[in-house]
């Protein structure tokens, strides 16, 4: 590996360390806040970031989706959650000190086990010359809509549906009881 | 060695962010923390789907794709987690997983 650096990777690295910096200190905050709702503000620092490691590699159709999805829908979900169950005020107790050996001991075992299998691990790489598709939105949506061979269109119509059962059956479960029958007369 | 990101360094950074989610999924009292933490799960889970289609299959586009449904399942997810939260919150009040026990045996 050559040590000179031309300049659009000197910032492709130090893009990277940045990112990378602040989305584990984000996350960090996140497990171990007191206060929800500053856990919720890390999470969307979280996933910001994560739109930018999309980018940096050349996925910006995924960084576009992510930044749509996860941090205007899912954030916002969870900061209604939070109001709903009006922990907002609420200062959580630190967990038991069991609780926590026992949360380190797995989360550090996990890393050492998965570090330890991907650097024994040879991979398949693909060549230099390999590359990406010139427009990745295009592409996916091809893929998406192809029927055939490694076409994705029954996963594609099946998380539709998905997303139908999971909004109706929220409505469902979240309904006040009490009130069933206060619509429905005629 | 090198300071540049290659695919080792990207693993590693997904990987500490998958072991953070695992121990905010095992401390965390409050429901709501528990739901965050496996958004982080679901999140690094999507971002090596990417690193390995962008290191070692570039041609092709398959690991955006699962990307993309980890993230409207993650959004599937979210909407009933929530739901679920608020009937639990309307029936007894609080949402620390340590009291939520009854089918403890």
């Amino acid at each position: 590996m050559d040590i000179t650096l031309n300049p659009a990777d000197l910032t492709h690295t130090i893009a990277f360390y940045t990112l990378a910096l602040t989305s584990i200190v984000a996350a960090l905050i996140v497990v171990t806040a007191k206060r929800i709702f500053r856990a919720a503000v890390a999470l969307a620092v979280v996933l910001i970031c994560g739109a930018g490691f999309y980018i940096l590699l050349n996925y910006d159709f995924i960084a576009g989706v992510q930044l749509l999805v996860y941090v205007g829908g899912i954030v916002i979900l969870i900061v209604f959650a939070v109001m709903l169950t009006s922990s907002l005020e609420s200062i959580e107790e630190p967990p038991s000190l069991g609780r926590k050996a026992l949360g380190l001991f797995s989360s550090l075992a996990f890393l050492a086990t998965a570090v330890i299998a991907f650097s024994e691990t040879k991979f398949p790489l693909s060549s230099i010359s390999a590359e990406q598709p010139k427009d990745v939105a295009k592409a996916v949506g091809r893929k998406l809509l192809d029927y055939g061979a490694g076409g994705y269109v029954l996963p594609f119509e099946v998380i539709s549906l998905l997303l139908l059962a999971s909004v109706i059956g929220a409505i469902v479960v979240a309904r006040n009881p009490k009130r069933k029958n206060e619509g429905s007369a005629t | 060695m090198s300071f540049s990101p290659e695919l080792h360094h990207w693993l590693i950074l997904s990987t500490i962010l998958f072991s953070i989610g695992i121990y905010g999924v095992l401390t965390r009292r409050n429901a709501v923390g528990v739901l965050m933490s496996v958004e982080l799960l679901l999140n690094s889970a999507a971002m090596n789907f990417l690193i390995f289609n962008h290191y070692a299959s570039k041609p092709f586009i398959d690991g955006a794709i699962m990307a993309l449904f980890i993230i409207a399942v993650a959004a599937a997810e979210a909407v009933i987690a929530m739901a679920l939260f608020v009937a639990i919150f309307r029936s007894r009040k609080t949402v620390d997983v340590t009291q939520i026990n009854t089918l403890k045996g």
